[in-house]
């Protein structure tokens, strides 16, 4: 390859890029230019893509006017239980997989388990749940949501937190065994701070997936006194006469929690979502 | 740290005490296995169980055997959605795995710094981690009629605009292109970890025999990304039975029931209708059938099984 024609690759390779770039990224732009309209702008003939001006009016307005704070609180609530619930649960069923002399047999069990459930459409699951549910009196009640959530997250904990168990080298523990520790002073003691990081890393992916889900809470929940965010962020869509700036307001707060979350976790998202089959070193 | 005092053992001793050691550490993994697992395993369970009771029994009429089966069988609609489930996929699918793929290999090919690969790698992640029911906002905004971008852009704004989310073959395609933003990325991510593990000293191997880029890609590398081809191929086939929240906010299923997927399907027939019996019967047999092609993936897929 000549030396030209390889710098000419090397631009159209860029060029590219970029156009892929762009075609990603624009429409969230329009997105977020949309959530900084006035009322006013969003009668102009033609939208204009970046707002005459800025205002963080529809975002009060979100929160505050239509009472979504609410709706907020509720999804951190659920979310921040049913992860706690999650984790914990996860490292109870972890523990003896992986620290213990379990058979390949239980294990490979309880971890084909728990992946089969990630291939159970939700609405079919949510049908006979809504059944129990109405009948216990739990619906449109917040426990009933995280009860939901803790089980259905649980095979991505289970499979993430077995993930990284299963790096850590048992050797220290088994020397504290063998000086006589007991079992829990060593879980306590040495795996438990050991496992810091991969703790953090479930946490947040669970809770990021917890504040995504949908069908569960539009099913299970019908007033604001339960409903979680985004189900609030589905009536905005869905109304007759559709409000952008307040519409587009309400979606940027609905991505603003799991980026950023994402972004620390940024090294184990992808664990995440492929059950361990993806591995960043 | 707490340190037991020294016992003095016989060898015999020492045998047995290590043999009952290895029995009551496996006591242990059950003792501690069976009250956690065994409860989430039940709670996890009987939602199906339930939905086949659901499913034979009516309230007015107790056991009624197989009659919502055959009315959840015998509805065209069901065959309706199904068909229409697959043309989303195979609009969707091809797309992404080959459009995943493609940047994957030009990013791999092409860009030498790691700066820009980390920056690919972060920008690659953010259509991934949005909620879907945001994603539907962001495509509202892009779709819709006189406030929509696209149709600004292709300055088509009058009455004669083309109506992305109510004509039923511009709906479909707009559905499946919003899959495509979403997903095409998660296959570049896939793949490009993949390109990764492909061993240096091969390629450099292929290189020196004079190999062509399809020739390298075809034979050194393609056997590298092909269990996880299968993998990203596995998972977006289930996401796609579960595809919900970003079509129910763009059409509803509509127009008519040209979007309207399986599991919006099935959700209509449960909580439009309410018409629990037949939705019970449906999402049995879903369950059924994902479990069962679960069944059959799960040896296939690259992960190690215990």
């Amino acid at each position: 390859m000549t030396h030209r024609s390889r710098r000419l690759t090397k631009v159209a390779t860029a060029v590219l890029l970029a156009a892929i770039a762009f075609v990603f990224a624009f429409p969230l732009f329009y997105l977020i230019a949309t959530s900084l309209k006035t009322k006013a702008d969003l009668f102009a003939p033609v939208p204009s893509l970046f707002p005459p001006a800025p205002t963080i009016d529809p975002y009060t307005s979100v929160l505050f006017a239509r009472g979504f704070g609410g709706l907020l609180v509720n999804s951190i609530i659920v979310g921040l239980s049913s992860t706690f619930l999650a984790i914990c649960i996860a490292f109870a069923i972890c523990y003896p997989i992986t620290r213990l002399p379990a058979s390949p047999r239980v294990r490979a069990f309880v971890l084909n388990w728990a992946l089969s459930l990630r291939f159970l459409p939700p609405v079919a699951v949510v049908i006979p749940y809504f059944a129990v549910i109405r009948a216990i009196g739990l619906y449109n009640q917040l426990p009933a949501l995280i009860l939901v959530y803790t089980i259905f997250n649980l095979p991505l904990a289970i499979w993430m937190l077995r993930g990284f168990l299963d790096e850590i080298p048992i050797e220290i523990e088994e020397a504290a065994l063998v000086d006589g520790a007991s079992r829990w002073y060593a879980f306590r003691t040495i795996l438990l701070p050991l496992s810091r990081t991969a703790i953090l890393a479930v946490v947040i992916i669970v809770f990021a997936f917890d504040w995504a889900e949908f069908l569960f809470a539009f099913i299970l929940t019908a007033t604001p006194q339960a409903m979680t965010f985004p189900v609030g962020v589905q009536g905005l869509v869905t109304q007759f006469e559709i409000i952008w700036n307040d519409m587009a307001a309400g979606g940027v707060i609905a991505i603003l929690i799991p980026l950023s979350l994402m972004l620390i976790a940024r090294r184990h998202v992808m664990t995440g979502l492929t059950f361990g089959v993806i591995r960043e070193k | 740290m707490s340190v037991a005092p020294a016992q003095p053992i016989r060898i015999g001793g020492r045998i047995r005490t290590a043999w009952n050691a290895r029995s009551r550490q496996e006591r242990l993994v059950y003792q501690l296995l069976l009250p956690v697992f065994g409860t989430v395993f039940v709670l996890a369970t009987i939602p199906f169980i339930l939905a086949v009771i659901q499913a034979v029994t009516s309230d007015s009429r107790g056991f009624i055997g197989l009659e919502n089966f055959g009315r959840a069988l015998g509805n065209p609609l069901l065959y309706e959605s199904i068909k229409q489930t697959a043309i989303y996929a195979a609009i969707a699918l091809p797309v992404e795995i080959l459009g995943g793929l493609g940047i994957a290999l030009l990013v791999h090919r092409s860009v030498r710094s790691n700066v820009i690969r980390a920056a690919i790698y972060i920008a690659a992640m953010i259509p991934i981690v949005i909620p879907q029911i945001a994603v539907g906002v962001v495509f509202r905004l892009v779709f819709a009629p006189d406030y929509g971008i696209l149709n600004v852009l292709l300055g088509q704004t009058g009455p004669s605009q083309p109506l992305w989310l109510s004509s039923p073959y511009l709906a479909m395609i707009a559905t499946a292109t919003v899959d495509i933003w979403q997903w095409t990325p998660f296959v570049y991510l896939v793949v490009f970890a993949g390109f990764q593990t492909v061993p240096s000293e091969s390629v450099e191997a292929a290189q020196v025999d004079g190999a062509t880029t399809w020739t390298q890609f075809r034979h050194i590398e393609l056997p590298y990304l092909r269990p996880l081809l299968l993998l990203v191929l596995f998972f977006r086939i289930a996401d796609v039975v579960r595809v919900f929240d970003h079509v129910y906010v763009l059409t509803g299923g509509g127009p008519g029931t040209t979007t309207q997927f399986l599991s919006l399907y099935i959700y209509r027939i449960g909580f439009k209708f309410s018409d629990l019996g037949q939705a019970s019967a449906l999402a049995v047999v879903v369950m059924v059938v994902m479990i069962a092609f679960y069944t059959i993936v799960s040896r296939f897929l690259p992960a190690d099984r215990g």
